[in-house]
């Protein structure tokens, strides 16, 4: 008789490899142009990702998180479960820059706007 | 003597010319060989990504990413340890993306637009279509990996990676231990823990 636990472990790669079978076209065909993309990256040699923009990001970083501290309303000391600095940095740092493409993000921009108008007004 | 010389320059120019073709048929062989590796393993990479961040776009993602990183910065290390490094390099990536959801949680909750986390997460929408198949037999396939995808995700990280390197990938304890980057009996707890776990979750009578 086979072991439960050796048993339990076939039938779930068993389950795990047919998802992977069942994968649509339009999905495959990503991951194909994918490592076509990482193919093409490992031919150009000495390229640093994101190099050009890292300078940016940290001025960007920086005034993020001056813009917050210096618009919060006189007589905050502290917070309910503060967004720390490091918080914006992770979120800012190099490789996060593409959310700075999200509308999402802008608008949070200005709800910081409109709460700390709100606030001090 | 003006000969000698011109013999002597025709001879290093041709050595050179031997040795860049040679290094060009070494990149191209590389590049043969990367190209069948990620093609190999590119798939089961997805699900892997797909069940831990609970939607396709983001694994897809991650993905191409580890891809990228793998082939920028260790296309030249020996074939064998790519597949550790690789899931090693992607395991870095949903581990970051985890924490950045958080962060980007904490963010909008502190600006009042919280959001519910991932359970908006369809898994059945998701879930790949099984060919070949009567209806019935489709469905209850479809509904064991479901239940798999929902257990395995619910786990502690380092469970679940034990778990789906092993498993899933087939990694051998040492790859395992490379790719999670922690000692081969830290591997086999978090394995056994795993398995542990979804037999309890799931039961006897799960597939």
């Amino acid at each position: 008789m086979k072991d439960p636990g050796k048993q339990f472990e076939e039938q779930a790669k068993e389950l795990f490899d047919e998802s992977v079978e069942g994968l649509d076209a339009a999905t495959l065909s990503r991951l194909n142009q994918g490592r076509h993309k990482a193919l093409e990256e490992m031919r150009r040699p000495g390229v640093v990702p994101w190099g050009r923009w890292a300078p940016a990001a940290g001025v960007l970083a920086v005034a993020v998180v001056a813009a917050i501290v210096m618009r919060l309303p006189a007589g905050v000391d502290a917070i309910d479960d503060p967004v720390t600095a490091s918080d914006f940095e992770m979120l800012l740092e190099a490789e996060s820059l593409e959310m700075l493409e999200d509308l999402e993000f802008y608008s949070l921009l200005d709800a910081v706007d409109a709460e700390t108008n709100g606030h001090v007004g | 003597m003006e000969s000698c010389r011109m013999n002597a320059s025709a001879g290093v120019f041709a050595v050179s010319c031997t040795r860049e073709q040679s290094t060009g048929a070494m990149a191209l062989q590389r590049e043969q060989q990367l190209n069948r590796f990620l093609a190999e393993v590119e798939r089961r990479a997805l699900r892997i990504a797909e069940i831990s961040v609970r939607n396709r776009d983001e694994a897809l993602d991650l993905v191409q990413d580890a891809m990228i990183k793998l082939a920028r910065n260790y296309a030249e290390r020996p074939e064998g340890e790519w597949a550790p490094l690789f899931y090693r390099i992607l395991q870095n990536g949903v581990r970051d993306w985890h924490r950045r959801q958080k962060v980007r949680n904490r963010v909008m909750v502190w600006f009042g637009r919280g959001t519910t986390d991932d359970d908006d997460y369809d898994v059945a929408a998701n879930a790949p279509d099984p060919a070949g198949r009567t209806p019935e037999a489709e469905l209850q396939t479809s509904e064991a990996m479901q239940r798999l995808e929902v257990s395995v995700h619910e786990l502690p990280n380092r469970q679940r990676e034990a778990f789906m390197l092993r498993t899933f990938e087939g990694l051998d304890v040492a790859g395992t231990a490379a790719a999670m980057g922690c000692s081969e009996g830290s591997v086999k707890t978090h394995y056994s823990r795993a398995v542990h776990t979804l037999r309890d979750k799931l039961g006897d009578h799960w597939q």
